[in-house]
């Protein structure tokens, strides 16, 4: 064996180990979502899986079977329910404000551009449990606690600025001379761009709403201390609310978990593409 | 068709003004270039007629509309760009039905204008590709094709050729110049090349930190230049330019250089300076000429020098040599082998000396 | 008014509203409530002003300066680790011609996962009955169960592994595209000049990267507080306030404690810590950046 086959070998078991890291533990809580509880309990471990089944997930939607009483102890279907609305709503008005924003940003000078800029990206660093303080206190005042609108808004805020920051950078990509010319062309400032700044600038867009409702569908933080009851709850407090109980139903809450984890994996498909460009924009180019 | 008229129009980006005042008459059916080094003003000024910049100051009327508080889509005016900024996500006969799809026309009528548009531009084959899959010259002429469609009353081209290399560059400014011969509209031309300028304008307009330096045809500006810039500005190589002072020698008044060398002020233009002033005096590399190799002029004042250096261009060689201390070229049509160092006597055409005050810029 | 239809403001206006709403006047209030004993049980308490009482009382607070001592020294050595581990891979991924493409969509799994479903899996990871880890070494004949939750120091270390898995990539990623992104010009004239491959790294390839560093950082920074989301996860803070960091102090002294004036006056100072962390690497990232750039 020569020194470049050396070589290749040490980079393909390094690839082997990295991709065993980044894959187990979401692996392992997938599985166990599928293994009876006797299975994961067992001593010495049972390693390879068997008697996979589905009741975790049908004890979860559908209430309990086999003798078990009633309707499940974990209402998942609220926690879903609220999870979708507010994720769904916070990002398609957060995509729409910070696009108009962006657009604002990439296509006009002003005094003091990049100060505003920098100020709106400064409130995205707060961190959100300290955010989370005088909302409470004001959602409490005027009875936004425990609803959707309260947290809807809230995410809305937390995912402008990041919009921002996205739809700019992919505005400002596109000449200036694109939407110049459709003026002289017979647009106005809106038609050129609804027809060519938008149409172009569609990827952007496209991964900034991913992004933003990853962002949502992920926080746990603010949306803890909104939300009170299952009226608005969504997956992450109640995978948290039920891992918090002394005695752990494993198998059950990976199977939470799993509703959890699903969006994350197709939209990181989705995204992917643009991720990287998206991210370094205003990186590099300034 | 139009006739465009700028008003005393001005500019200001901040605090500094980049257009001042200025005042133009654009004919109908002219094409007219503005020509100038980068930073005079003539881009701003082209997009002021769009309307893509705010007028500060000043009216500028297409026929006898004025335009100042008209957006761009309303003053009917096309406009080619430097990167033709075609739309790359619409085919090219979309990109050129585009602005008749807005105004909302019917789609056969749209149709028909753009194949007509497309036949005069040739590129009818590429109709159904993407902007991404043409060349730079396609690219260009789907640009000049998207601003044709509308029948615009006047066009406006910013820098439309300074992305092609040489050789495209040369071909398309022959198929604007014929596209204006065919659409006879008048045209609004934005250049910093003067050859350019030279070989397409009807009129050119000289600018320079925002004001008109002149106004005229091609040959006006070669052979009557009115300052001191377009003089060095216009024609290729630039003039060569000496500054002297003139001083009164055997009852007759004599143009003195920084090195000493005195050389007569022309006969017509003994009358024009005064004892004393400082002035610059330049001429073309064809207006002083070996000896050896050239004719000698009627007027000529003559002087010896030795080569520095020879560029054969094959109809024409340029030598460069020194007058005095300042660098000058000479350029001679005969195909004569000239070597660095040789000494040749040289005559200088007084009678297409050009002088120029100091002070003003302005000829004598 | 054409000219404020025309202009910026129109377009920034509904963003500036929101986030005037839901960010800028909550942070005032905060600021207010932190000059205040206001306890939520106590609602009077809100207009009683009792100036920098709630702040001298944090600087003499042993448990809250532990916290914050924790919270910064966690923040360096997870990230100068995430800043390691992420290069190291993105050289690697770098050298991988075969499946490159697969091997980073792969490594953008972490970054799209909820932290709090990072606490989740490492927690069942390092869980000391039936975790993996446990698991997997008791086949080595480590028998007696480690308390991987419960000790001090591996309980900080746990928590450390579930953060650093789930934003490492963040730098993979970013540096990686700036690997990719390094013009092959440099590289080859520092061949050509004698550099041995070391040399090339630390002289041409590093500078280069500069920028995505601060890039990765500056968006890190941005979401550094999410380390919350995995301690409450996997510990909640304890046990004994073990694993306590300055977010979870806040969030216990203000919601459990019901102590409002005190948690924002420690929520304000979390806030400059944020800001400061921002500001810095987002000032490097712009000096990176002019020193890359030709003009």
């Amino acid at each position: 064996m020569n020194k470049k086959q050396i070589n290749n070998i040490l980079i393909w078991f390094s690839a082997i180990i990295l991709i065993i890291l980044i894959m187990t533990p979401g692996l392992w809580v997938v599985l166990t979502a599928f293994r009876p509880q006797v299975d994961v309990m067992a001593k010495p471990a049972v390693w390879i899986p068997r008697n996979l089944n589905l009741i975790q997930f049908e004890t979860m939607l559908f209430g309990g079977s086999e003798g078990s009483m009633g309707r499940s102890p974990i209402p998942v279907l609220s926690y879903l329910r609220n999870s979708l609305i507010i994720s769904f709503t916070s990002t398609f008005i957060a995509v729409l404000v910070g696009t108009i924003g962006g657009y604002g940003f990439a296509r006009h000078n002003f005094k003091h551009k990049n100060k505003y800029f920098l100020l709106i990206m400064l409130t995205r660093t707060i961190p959100g449990i300290s955010l989370s303080l005088p909302i409470f206190i004001i959602f409490s005042k005027i009875g936004l606690i425990d609803t959707h609108i309260g947290i809807i808004l809230v995410f809305v805020a937390l995912n402008i600025p990041f919009t921002i920051w996205l739809t700019d950078g992919f505005f400002r990509q596109i000449p200036r001379a694109m939407s110049e010319v459709a003026m002289t062309d017979g647009c106005t400032k809106l038609q050129a761009f609804w027809h060519i700044e938008l149409p172009l600038s569609r990827s952007g867009i496209a991964s900034a709403g991913i992004f933003a409702f990853l962002i949502s569908w992920n926080e746990y933080a603010l949306v803890s201390n909104l939300a009170r009851s299952t009226d608005s709850k969504t997956l992450t407090v109640g995978l948290m609310d039920f891992t918090a109980q002394f005695t752990i139903n494993w198998p059950g809450m990976c199977a939470l978990a799993v509703f959890i984890i699903i969006p994350a994996l197709i939209l990181t498909f989705m995204v992917q593409k643009h991720l990287v460009t998206g991210l370094t924009f205003g990186g590099v180019k300034g | 068709m139009a006739k465009v008229s700028l008003q005393g129009v001005s500019k200001f980006y901040g605090k500094v003004q980049a257009v001042k005042k200025i005042d133009l008459e654009i004919i109908n059916k002219e094409f007219l270039v503005l020509v100038g080094p980068s930073g005079c003003g003539k881009s701003s000024s082209l997009r002021m007629i769009a309307g893509l910049e705010e007028i500060d100051e000043g009216i500028i009327k297409i026929g006898d509309k004025e335009m100042n508080n008209l957006e761009p889509r309303e003053r009917n005016v096309s406009m080619v760009f430097q990167n033709y900024a075609l739309y790359p996500h619409m085919t090219v006969e979309e990109n050129l039905g585009f602005s008749l799809k807005i105004a909302g026309l019917a789609k056969n009528e749209i149709e028909e204008r753009v194949h007509e548009a497309a036949g005069i531009l040739d590129i009818t084959e590429f109709l159904q590709r993407k902007p991404s899959q043409l060349s730079g010259g396609q690219r260009q002429r789907v640009a000049m094709g998207r601003a044709i469609v509308r029948r615009p009353d006047v066009f406006l081209f910013d820098e439309p050729l300074s992305n092609l290399d040489a050789k495209l560059r040369n071909q398309m400014r022959t198929e604007i110049k014929r596209l204006h011969q065919k659409v006879s509209t008048t045209i609004v031309y934005v250049t910093h090349d003067q050859v350019e300028a030279m070989t397409l304008a009807d009129r050119i307009v000289i600018m320079k930190d925002g004001i008109i330096e002149q106004i005229g045809t091609p040959l006006d500006l070669f052979e009557r230049p009115a300052t001191k810039f377009v003089a060095t500005f216009i024609g290729s190589p630039s003039m060569n330019m000496i500054k002297a002072s003139i001083v009164k020698q055997n009852n007759e008044l004599s143009m003195k250089t920084n090195d000493g060398i005195i050389v007569p002020v022309p006969k017509d233009k003994q009358n024009s300076v005064i004892e004393g002033q400082n002035i610059s005096f330049g001429f073309r590399a064809e207006d002083i000429v070996p000896l050896k190799f050239g004719q000698k002029p009627s007027s000529a004042w003559e002087m010896q020098s030795s080569v520095n250096l020879a560029e054969p261009l094959g109809t024409e060689t340029l030598i460069f040599t020194n007058f005095g201390e300042i660098e000058i070229v000479s350029r001679m049509f005969t195909p004569e082998q000239v070597k660095s160092n040789d000494v040749l006597d040289f005559a200088l055409n007084l009678d297409r000396t050009y002088l120029f005050d100091e002070n003003s810029g302005l000829a004598i | 008014m054409r000219k404020f239809l025309n202009g910026p403001w129109v377009l920034l206006m509904p963003t500036l509203i929101i986030l005037t709403c839901v960010v800028l006047l909550p942070l005032l209030l905060s600021l207010w409530t932190s000059f205040t004993p206001f306890k939520l049980t106590k609602p009077d308490t809100l207009y009683r002003f009792v100036g920098f009482r709630n702040y001298e009382r944090l600087i003499g607070d042993l448990d809250f300066w532990i916290a914050f001592g924790r919270t910064v020294l966690f923040l360096a050595i997870a990230l100068n680790l995430e800043l390691v581990f992420g290069l190291g891979i993105a050289l690697l991924i770098n050298k991988i011609t075969y499946g490159q493409r697969t091997l980073r969509t792969l490594m953008m799994f972490p970054m799209m996962f909820s932290p709090i479903l990072v606490g989740f899996q490492w927690k069942y990871i390092f869980n000391d009955n039936i975790g993996l880890m446990n698991n997997f070494l008791r086949e080595f004949g480590v028998i007696q169960p480690i308390p991987w939750l419960v000790d001090g120091i591996l309980a900080n270390v746990s928590i450390m592994a579930a953060e650093i898995w789930s934003s490492t990539s963040v730098f993979a990623i970013l540096l990686l595209a700036g690997l990719l992104g390094i013009p092959k010009d440099p590289i080859e004239a520092a061949k050509v000049d004698g550099c041995n491959s070391w040399q090339v790294f630390k002289n041409i390839t590093l500078p280069f990267l500069m920028p995505f560093v601060f890039i990765a950082m500056t968006i890190r920074s941005l979401d550094v507080a999410r380390a919350y989301d995995i301690v409450q996860m996997m510990t909640g803070g304890g046990p004994a306030k073990r694993t306590e960091l300055l977010w979870t102090l806040i969030s216990r002294t203000g919601y459990v404690d019901a102590k409002m004036g005190m948690a924002n006056a420690m929520s304000y100072i979390s806030i400059f810590l944020s800001i400061a962390f921002t500001f810095f690497f987002f000032y490097k990232l712009v000096e990176a950046r002019q020193r890359l750039s030709y003009e």
